[in-house]
């Protein structure tokens, strides 16, 4: 799952800042300093780029609340840097830069096309662009993406990133333990990984995987020259092959970008290189951007989760503000993941009870709202999905307050007529999951199931509570909050994680819901074996479809983020896959 | 007063040996003790959807898989003698004092911290020298017009300073001095040696905050000791046997008034050297009180390990100074 960071706001700061929302500009003030064109208007550039411009020069200034899990390509797991890396570096696939459903679609990037694979599914080759340089002007060849992935197998040095190629490729003995351990007898040799010749990478997989064009869109696969690689320290300055290059970076603290004067638009036709500087300054207060941002003293809020409590109310008042802004579909569901494996929520019906019972408008107020939350989830998927189809089983659109009655029913044939008992875990560092399970808990209640809450830091929620399923076991946790988003837009890569049985783990497990129906892990099967396109994403409403009859995931709301869209930016639209502006493209007036 | 403070430092040293064990046993041992393993600690710093194997080489990475005891050694070791880091391709030497090396960067935690120092140290001392110098002065003129409009307008204005919380100030004067009213725009920490004019201007606001906060509580405990000093019987003594008023005030009455001050003042700096957290927060400024937020925030434990140790430092320090400067402030301790 690509993280969404969320950053723990001392509570009473945001209190004050809340409080402080009516001094500010409620009025006609447009923000965003020097504009002098109008706004595009509300959601414009959801569907369209906002302020189509070729014009150079100008700085970009990115403000981030956090600091990115790490800008190595090969360790980085963070949604906004996946976007933000394009800047810097070139996959070998990628997602074509343009606004709606156009930019779901995986392209070539580094690759000259998209992997041939071999009839029996388990080779995949590429062919890569043979002009492309790195910021020094050596010429990239097939062997510096073989070596970016070989570093990705030691995960002491990068623990961070995504670990699909040690599950994919072909396994060796002994296993291959990345590049680093006896470097001579090492480096180059990942076996599953060969490179015939400079412009030709081949792939070899352990089973068959029709998803392999998306595993290669993630920054892992951005080149690595292996005699500029410093290890855990490359991350302070990454060869670049986009459009910009690192020119200084302190860690957690500022970064800047100058173009790359090596990098051509002809080999990489997503990216843009219209700033002459782009900074991001890190770990800032939140409330702190938003109001930068309206001031025009920052460009982007590089988080891309949109606008804190006090400046929404500031935009969403201000007709102006709001015609600069977006509301967009974050590509996340947060949900609540019922444990099959104990009573009662073992017997489907009690599963059901809770479906039933749930308050989606309670789940969604949780949020922040219809705008700034999201919309009220009936499927697990959210619509960004390729292959999403909308039911909904429980009635949790047509009656958004629970169907009570139909809840008694369910505990009824559950035999709990009386309702249950259990245990609710939550992100207690994050207000709005809180304000969910205390929604949910409410809302249960209405039908005799008492629960009790236990909220846990996001920090330790994987490693020692709910993602461990011996402690649920011993404390009676039947209901975990969590949040999830695709690594990559189709139905694999949204499910696999967290219903897939073969993906419960002792800790760090992210199927909390322990789900291991063998029609779901059938249906993810199927659909990593079906080279056909059209084919493979009809297995995405299934998989929903059957996860939702097991009434083994309660979806809560589509997240949607409530976007500030700077009017000195040019170029500006919202990549629907990163659900935030795509940041690759940008330039300014 | 050498061998004073040469005992002193010594003490300070064992000091920070026990700050180091009770920290490490907060973050390491009472962990264990509580059922947690290693591999489990190990988990926290391997991204999503773990393998075994990946999360026992993140744990033999960190040395999580070591015994307690030789953690904690190594970690001494490297304060003392510096330590040697394997990057990758390299092995990076981190020198003394070396605080070992971050669990979610991998990058040595002490010039982390070196780095946030300088504005952690502006922001502390520019507003130690407002609050105090404007604290003691408003303190000791309210004492000497006791229950004029001043000493009741001071007193309030004092205890509203005392009650506002910086993260309110902070966010009205942003939004009023930054936002609104551009006076100090996008407010960060510009060192002084780049250019000591943004220095100073962007770092007006924080000061004025967070002075304000401490020259209230300064005021009033001036205003306290002094009242309580100009009414003993040595003042009366003095004033009749013909010294100047001045002489009264200053050297009489304000030195004997300051002794708590002095005391207090070397406490509250000495913390504030070791992070302002809420200010630094607040103003976005990447000091030693945002890194303290950020190593809890992520559990980075050597960060949080490295950064107790420093605060703690700052403190023990700060009481050495206060010390010292009893020695001068009140004759009577040099007896």
């Amino acid at each position: 799952m690509r993280r969404r960071r969320t950053i723990v706001l001392p509570a009473l700061a945001a209190a004050a800042a809340l409080a402080l929302a009516a001094c500010g500009s409620s009025g006609g003030s447009s923000g965003g300093g020097s504009s002098s064109s109008a706004a595009a208007g509300f959601n414009a550039a959801v569907t369209k780029v906002v302020n189509p411009s070729s014009t150079k020069g100008g700085t970009i200034s990115f403000g981030n609340s956090s600091a990115p899990d790490s800008t190595d390509p090969g360790n980085t797991y963070y949604a906004y840097m996946w976007n933000f890396v394009r800047l810097y570096t070139m996959p070998l696939m990628t997602y074509k830069s343009c606004p709606g459903a156009c930019g779901l679609q995986v392209v070539p990037d580094l690759a000259t096309g998209p992997g041939v694979v071999s009839d029996n599914g388990l080779t995949w080759t590429y062919h890569i662009q043979p002009d492309v340089k790195f910021e020094d002007g050596t010429t990239v060849t097939s062997q510096d993406v073989k070596y970016a992935v070989e570093r990705t197998y030691d995960r002491g040095k990068f623990p961070l990133g995504p670990a699909y190629f040690p599950l994919l490729l072909a396994p060796q003995k002994p296993a291959y333990p990345g590049p680093y351990k006896d470097r001579s007898k090492n480096l180059m040799g990942l076996n599953a990984v060969q490179t015939p010749n400079a412009t030709t990478i081949v792939f070899h997989l352990a089973h068959p995987f029709a998803d392999f064009n998306y595993v290669v869109a993630i920054p892992q696969t951005a080149p690595v020259p292996p005699d500029k690689d410093t290890g855990a320290n490359y991350q302070l300055h990454p060869m670049s092959t986009g459009p910009y290059k690192f020119q200084s970076y302190q860690l957690n603290k500022q970064l800047t970008l100058v173009p790359n004067t090596y990098w051509k638009a002809s080999t990489d036709p997503n990216a843009k290189q219209l700033a002459s500087k782009i900074t991001m300054t890190m770990n800032m207060n939140a409330n702190d951007i938003d109001n930068r941002l309206l001031a025009g003293d920052l460009s982007v809020d590089a988080a891309g989760t949109g606008v804190q409590a006090a400046a929404r109310a500031k935009v969403l008042s201000s007709p102006s503000l709001k015609a600069s802004s977006d509301d967009p579909l974050a590509g996340f569901t947060w949900f609540a993941a019922l444990n099959t494996t104990l009573k009662p929520l073992n017997n489907i019906h009690c599963r059901m009870a809770v479906e039933y019972a749930a308050s989606k408008t309670g789940y969604v107020d949780a949020y922040g709202g219809p705008v700034a939350g999201g919309a009220i989830a009936t499927t697990v998927t959210p619509p960004n999905v390729v292959g999403h189809k909308t039911f909904d089983l429980y009635q949790g659109a047509s009656m958004p307050g629970g169907n009570v009655a139909a809840a008694k029913q369910q505990l009824k044939l559950c035999g709990q007529p009386n309702g249950f008992t259990t245990g609710i875990t939550y992100r207690s560092d994050r207000p709005k999951e809180v304000a969910a399970a205390q929604s949910l808990q409410a809302s249960l209640a209405r039908v005799g199931i008492k629960t009790s809450l236990h909220g846990f830091p996001t920090a330790t929620y994987d490693s020692n509570f709910a993602g461990v399923p011996k402690y649920e076991a011993q404390h009676d946790i039947g209901i975990s909050f969590y949040g999830w988003a695709a690594d990559w837009p189709d139905g694999w890569g949204f499910f696999f994680y967290i219903v897939d049985g073969k993906a419960i783990s002792p800790a760090g497990n992210t199927n909390l819901a322990q789900l291991n129906d063998p029609k779901v892990n059938d249906l993810l099967n199927k659909m990593a074996l079906t080279n056909n396109d059209a084919t493979r994403n009809s297995y995405t409403s299934q998989i929903d479809m059957q996860v939702m009859k097991d009434a083994a995931i309660l979806p809560g709301v589509w997240a949607k983020s409530l976007l500030y869209r700077s009017p000195n930016l040019t170029n500006v639209y919202v990549q629907p896959y990163y659900g935030m502006y795509n940041y690759a493209v940008l330039g300014t007036k | 007063m050498i061998t004073f403070i040469i005992r002193r430092l010594i003490a300070t040293v064992f000091l920070l040996i026990v700050v180091s064990m009770i920290t490490f046993a907060i973050f390491f041992l009472i962990p264990r003790l509580a059922g947690q393993n290693t591999y489990q600690l190990a988990t926290e710093y391997v991204g999503r959807n773990p393998t075994r194997a990946a999360v026992l080489q993140v744990e033999a990475q960190l040395g999580l898989d070591h015994p307690l005891w030789l953690q904690y050694w190594n970690f001494l070791k490297g304060i003392v003698a510096g330590a040697h880091y394997n990057s990758g391709t390299t092995s990076t030497y981190c020198p003394p004092p070396c605080f070992g090396y971050s669990f979610r960067s991998q990058q040595p935690v002490w010039p982390q911290m070196v780095s946030d120092l300088p504005v952690t140290l502006s922001l502390a001392i520019g507003a130690a020298v407002i609050w105090l110098v404007a604290g003691v002065a408003i303190g000791v003129i309210s004492a000497l017009k006791r229950g004029t409009l001043f000493d009741r307008f001071s007193m309030g204005v004092a205890l509203a300073g005392v009650s506002l919380p910086i993260f309110f100030t902070g966010l009205i004067s942003l939004e009023l001095f930054s936002y609104k009213w551009p006076l100090f725009p996008n407010v960060q920490y510009v060192s002084f040696l780049t250019n000591p004019y943004l220095w100073a201007r962007n770092l007006v606001l924080p000061w004025i905050c967070l002075a304000f906060l401490y020259a209230a509580l300064y005021a009033r405990l001036t205003r306290a000791g002094m009242l309580e000093t100009m009414s003993e019987d040595y003042i009366r003594t003095a004033r009749a046997k013909g010294l100047p008023e001045r002489t009264v005030i200053f050297k009489h009455g304000l030195r004997a008034a300051l002794t708590p001050i002095v005391t207090i003042f070397g406490m509250d700096l000495g913390l504030l050297l070791g992070g302002a957290i809420i200010t630094e927060y607040t103003f976005s400024l990447h000091g030693l009180g945002l890194f303290t937020i950020l190593a809890i925030q992520n559990q980075d434990l050597p960060e949080i390990l490295g950064v107790t140790m420093l605060a703690a430092f700052f403190i023990v320090i700060a009481n050495l100074v206060v010390d010292v400067l009893y020695a001068y402030v009140d004759p009577r301790v040099r007896h």
